[in-house]
């Protein structure tokens, strides 16, 4: 969760130009080059581990010393891991509750950030402190109040405890949504309302287009949080059909140690793919900082 | 690029696909339920069980078998790999299911609270309607389920055991025979354990080095060693008479910590969950000996084809009986069942004569009726281990250990232990001083055992209602007393409902439930008892967390270790690789794709994979090092072994540095915004790079460093998955960190109010913290034109 925060404050961010390129012959290109390289290679070692343990056999991935390479790709290894966890269920459960935590934090947060940039109202920048403040409480404090308001209401093993907070709103991205809505011109919403545009379809209309790229990153960190989630769900599922990805991923390590590493490496890989792919396809947001840019200021 | 927009639609309609049939199924999931729940009027009974699939099946076949001949009873059958946590939130959720498997050693803490239903009037009354099922049964699985508030083997019937096992060893005899040692099936001494284990890890072997053993020492099977040496961990019942500093538990310990570390005849594992120790390394044959385990390996050593394997009787010391512990699983009844007599039929099946059967032929454990046992569905002479007789004829030395129940002892224990034998850290008196100091502590600590007032809670909600709403009306009024024009007040009612989700969810989310965690932490309460039974402790929550709880001031050490690591590692590795990344070199998009891929997985999956990825023999961390420092004759660590103590903490700083990349995209976006003509000012009046980067770019990005030193202090003070999944606080309690001790107390022992407490001192830790970087940031951040 901590991740999500910080990275989101790039988009806050006065955004940028480009490099001079250095000349080609310049030596300290050649050191880049070398440190990027050796970086590279460090940081791909471990999706190498995963990938090769997950074809091997067992005895294979048991051995001392390990093998860098399997002796053959076992990739039955796949379809034995996805039925030992059970998988289109689990991944079932984590893409409804991931797809309705994603909806409501962005719908949530846009609300509330259009609500404190563009009206003024008495206790506005109380309110908006006392937001930012909350962001510091650690979550372990209301946790334990919270299982108990869940368990009152009947919610414990439904997907509810688990997608409603997200409907109300989560500090970090209101302060995201709130700044990116203060930039947006007076004139435009002025010409708006002349037009005879209620604050709904203000709201609608103009500002939410208007902010895709903060929507993006909300959304793409909504989804790797919770998607990844691991304490949630472990307290508040638990009959085996609702469990999530992460839950599932947990059972083959269960009580007894792990037996089939292949299997669990064939499982996390499969596991951790849909973060992965997200990436991929929406990397301009991540990398390029396209979101800084339509933050100017 | 027609292929990449070609690939994102794709992706993103797969991606709907995928979205659309998950609701579908989960709907159509939910709606069967429904539907069935509404038409089905047979009374439903839950239980709850573990096991891998041969379990499962046999479970399955009971279930279908009962429902059959019982047409009014449907079954909602519950399998559960992480079996304690998911029976304990059941538990505090205040749903346990009607039966489920309870594993003899938590007979004490769930009897204890009242949560099991004695079953002896029911038993008595089948016996004098002339069936007398359960005497068909050996008496010591009767007795390790009989509890009297106390002792273990008194007092009523709380279960009905399903299948139970004598410890021994497993022995490679291949090995034996290739050492030239005879393979001790009449029994031997320790001594002669010892120089066999010597002169099989003497042999050579092609496959890598060979060990005489693996030795099993979590604390039930531990106790069975201890046994062996005349030793015990308390005399009795008697809690307060720890006996740990016996001569024969010292004596035992010591032989363990020997073998491991000055003969090195045993092998260490490295594995963070101790119940796999060494199974594993049996199988590649390159270990004489495993044990003492139980029979639940046998399926598992009979698809071994590579050498011939056996059981033998584990060792003995001169003088010391030979005893054997036992471990047991029983059918128990929750007290809460709505169905007592429907729930004590499906329990009186599920331990029958069938279900026996099945349990003998799966061979994963020892049938409870001695007929069954008896039979060749147990003992199969066809198949391997040749001795199986073995099994039997120990349970006449089986010896139920007393355990007290506190669930904390079996922690305190482990980790104090472990430290001297799997670590080597303290010798066994030491560890032996330890585990009484703490335990005496925690057993005659005020808080446990002081009678406190009733938490009046109608008082305390009126009060703080009262507060309240006097606050609220203040509020109003204040507001009310300035008019204001239509235009002001149609914004400010418009600002009022946008910002009201969030309003909601703070009072209803965070506001609400810190007034209770405050309350909560001055009360003691445990989550099996209805709110209303919590007693007002005042202050001594906080009390015993600093004075009598000294794994309490360990989780804080562990975790200010984590910060004081991970913060400004991250940082600093962070903001250089953004630096790297700001290179305007060809391929530089490639190189930040590579650099954050990293950083989107996270959770479970990151866990696991690290497992792997650090493991001291099999993990390819070690062998990277070795072929790089190694070359310097410096050892890589054992990270979760040997070195846990100081290498376990720096091993979750080294995974969250895999994630760098988050960080990076930060600093990354922070250094395109530093407007260049700075630098250029500072190339013409000479400086160098290193110096440019000093008093440019470093006082430029201190507002940002400034936010992530902040967040970064929060979130490490958060750590707790990986630890979890990896360690679960070991070994010893070397990655015990602040969350993971806090789940433990809430949602194992079922302290509410004491893991309250513990949040609110990590929130007061947290602020105190963060106070201190904002002070501190007044001399080194510099804000470029702040408004």
């Amino acid at each position: 969760m901590t991740n999500a925060p910080v990275q989101a404050e790039a988009a806050a961010l006065p955004a940028l130009g480009n490099e001079p390129r250095r000349k080609p012959k310049d030596p300290a290109t050649y050191l880049t080059y070398a440190l990027l390289i050796f970086g590279a290679l460090l940081l791909l070692v471990p999706f190498y581990w995963m990938l090769t343990n997950s074809l091997k056999t067992e005895a294979d991935a048991s051995k001392i010393p390990p093998s860098l390479l399997p002796e053959q790709l076992l990739w039955s290894n796949y379809p034995d891991a996805l039925a030992k966890m059970d998988f289109l269920n689990a991944l079932a459960n984590t893409t409804v509750i991931t797809t309705l935590s994603v909806l409501g934090q962005v719908i949530s947060s846009s609300l509330v950030g259009f609500g404190f940039a563009r009206f003024r109202f008495r206790g506005r920048n109380f309110l908006f402190l006392l937001m930012l403040s909350t962001m510091m409480l650690p979550p372990q404090v209301s946790m334990i109040p919270l299982f108990i308001g869940f368990r009152n209401l009947g919610m414990i093993d439904t997907i509810w405890p688990l997608v409603l907070p997200m409907w109300l709103g989560t500090p970090f991205y209101v302060f995201m949504f709130r700044q990116f809505f203060s930039q947006v011109p007076e004139e435009l919403v002025e010409a708006a309302r002349i037009d005879g545009a209620s604050n709904l379809m203000i709201y609608s209309r103009l500002m939410l287009p208007l902010s895709t790229p903060v929507i993006a990153i909300v959304a793409i960190y909504t989804f790797m949080f919770t998607w990844n989630d691991f304490l949630g769900p472990l307290i508040y599922l638990n009959t085996p059909e609702m469990r999530t990805l992460a839950l599932a991923l947990n059972a083959f390590s269960g009580q007894y140690g792990v037996s089939d590493v292949q299997l669990l490496m064939a499982a996390s890989f499969v596991t951790m793919l849909p973060c992965i792919l997200l990436f991929f396809a929406a990397q301009r947001y991540f990398v390029d900082t396209g979101a800084s840019s339509g933050l100017k200021g | 690029m027609t292929f990449a927009k070609a690939a994102r639609f794709l992706l993103a309609f797969a991606a709907l696909l995928a979205v659309v049939w998950s609701f579908v199924h989960v709907g159509q999931r939910t709606y069967k339920q429904w539907d069935r729940d509404r038409k089905d009027t047979r009374t439903v009974l839950t239980i709850l069980h573990w096991g891998d699939n041969a379990e499962v099946e046999i479970v399955d076949k009971l279930v279908k078998a009962f429902e059959a001949d019982n047409p009014d009873i449907r079954i909602n059958r519950v399998h559960a790999s992480d079996y304690d946590a998911k029976l304990n939130t059941l538990f505090a959720a205040g749903d346990p299911p009607d039966l489920f498997y309870l594993k003899f050693d938590m007979l004490p803490k769930l009897a204890g609270m009242g949560l099991l239903t004695p079953l002896d009037e029911r038993v008595e009354a089948d016996r004098l309607a002339g069936d007398p099922w359960i005497d068909s049964f050996y008496p010591v699985v009767l007795d390790a389920f009989q509890f009297d508030g106390k002792e273990i083997g008194k007092g009523p019937l709380y279960g009905v055991a399903k299948d139970f096992t004598t410890m021994l060893f497993y022995v490679n005899v291949d090995l034996f025979n290739r050492a030239g040692v005879a393979v001790p099936y009449d029994g031997w001494t320790w001594s002669e354990f010892e120089d066999a284990a010597r002169k099989i890890t003497a042999l050579e072997d092609p496959n890598g080095q060979v060990y005489g053993a693996v030795l099993a020492t979590w604390p039930d099977v531990l106790r069975h060693i201890v046994w062996a040496f005349g030793g015990d961990y308390f005399n009795g019942a008697d809690f307060h008479d720890v006996q740990l500093d016996s001569p024969g538990t010292i004596a035992s310990l010591e032989a363990i910590r020997t073998l491991r570390f000055e003969d090195n005849t045993v092998y260490n594992a490295t594995t963070g969950d101790a119940q796999g120790l060494g199974e594993q390394e049996f199988f590649t044959g390159r270990i004489g000996m495993v044990g003492p385990i139980g029979r639940w390996r046998t399926p598992r050593f009979r698809s071994i084809d590579d050498f011939k394997w056996d059981v033998v009787p584990s060792p003995t010391t001169p003088g010391v009986d030979p005893v054997s512990a036992i471990a047991t699983v029983a059918w128990s009844m929750s007290s809460t069942t709505e169905h007592p007599d429907e729930a004590y039929r499906l329990l009186k099946f599920l331990c029958g004569p069938v279900g026996q059967k099945l349990t003998a032929e799966s061979g994963l454990a020892i049938p409870c009726i001695r007929e069954v046992a008896e039979s060749d569905a147990f003992l199969r002479p066809d198949l391997a281990p040749a001795n199986a007789r073995l099994f039997l004829d120990l349970i006449d030395a089986a010896r139920l250990g007393q355990m007290p129940e506190e669930a904390e002892f079996a922690r305190i224990m482990q980790e104090e232990v472990e430290k001297s034998i799997r670590l080597n850290q303290q010798d066994p008196a030491e560890a032996a001083r330890r585990v009484e100091d703490r335990w005496l502590t925690e057993l005659d600590a005020p808080l446990r055992n002081d009678t406190f007032p009733i938490m009046p809670w109608g008082w305390v909600g009126g009060v703080t209602a009262g507060v309240l709403c006097t606050a609220v009306a203040l509020l109003f009024f204040w507001l009310r007393r300035e008019k204001l024009g239509a235009i002001d007040r149609s914004q400010e009612r418009a600002g009022w409902i946008f910002i009201s989700p969030w309003l909601i969810g703070f009072v209803v989310l965070t506001f609400g439930p810190m007034l209770v965690s405050l309350l909560l932490s001055l009360s003691k309460w445990t989550s099996m008892q209805p709110l209303s039974g919590a007693e007002f402790v005042g202050l001594s929550n906080f009390e015993h967390l600093f004075q009598s709880d000294a794994s309490f001031l360990k989780s804080l050490w562990v975790t200010f270790y984590y910060a004081a690591l991970a913060v400004p590692i991250l940082q600093i590795a962070a903001l250089l690789v953004a630096v790297l990344m700001n290179q305007a070199v060809k391929g530089i998009t490639v190189f930040r794709t590579i650099f954050f891929v990293p950083s989107v997985v996270s959770g479970v999956a990151l866990a696991t994979l690290w497992i792997m990825i650090f493991d001291g023999e099999k993990g390819i961390l070690n062998r990277i090092l070795d072929a790089t420092i190694g070359l310097i004759s410096i050892p890589s660590p054992d990270w979760f072994g040997v070195d846990a103590e100081i290498f376990a903490i720096p091993a979750f700083v080294i995974m969250a540095l895999w994630g760098v990349g988050a960080g990076m995209v930060i600093y990354l976006a922070g250094l395109k915004g530093i407007p260049k003509s700075l630098y250029e000012a500072a190339r013409i009046d000479g400086a160098g790079r290193i110096r440019q980067f000093l008093t440019i770019t470093i006082p430029m990005l201190s507002p940002l460093i400034f936010f992530n030193l902040v967040m970064g202090v929060i979130g490490s003070f958060q750590i707790f998955t990986q630890v979890y999944v990896m360690t679960s606080g070991g070994p010893g309690n070397a990655t015990l960190v602040y969350v993971l001790k806090l789940y433990r107390e809430a949602f194992e022992y079922h302290k509410m109010g004491y893991a309250s407490a513990m949040a609110w001192v990590l929130f007061v830790v947290l602020l105190a913290m963060t106070l201190l970087v904002v002070r501190s940031s007044k001399k080194w951040v510099h804000y470029e034109g702040l408004k």
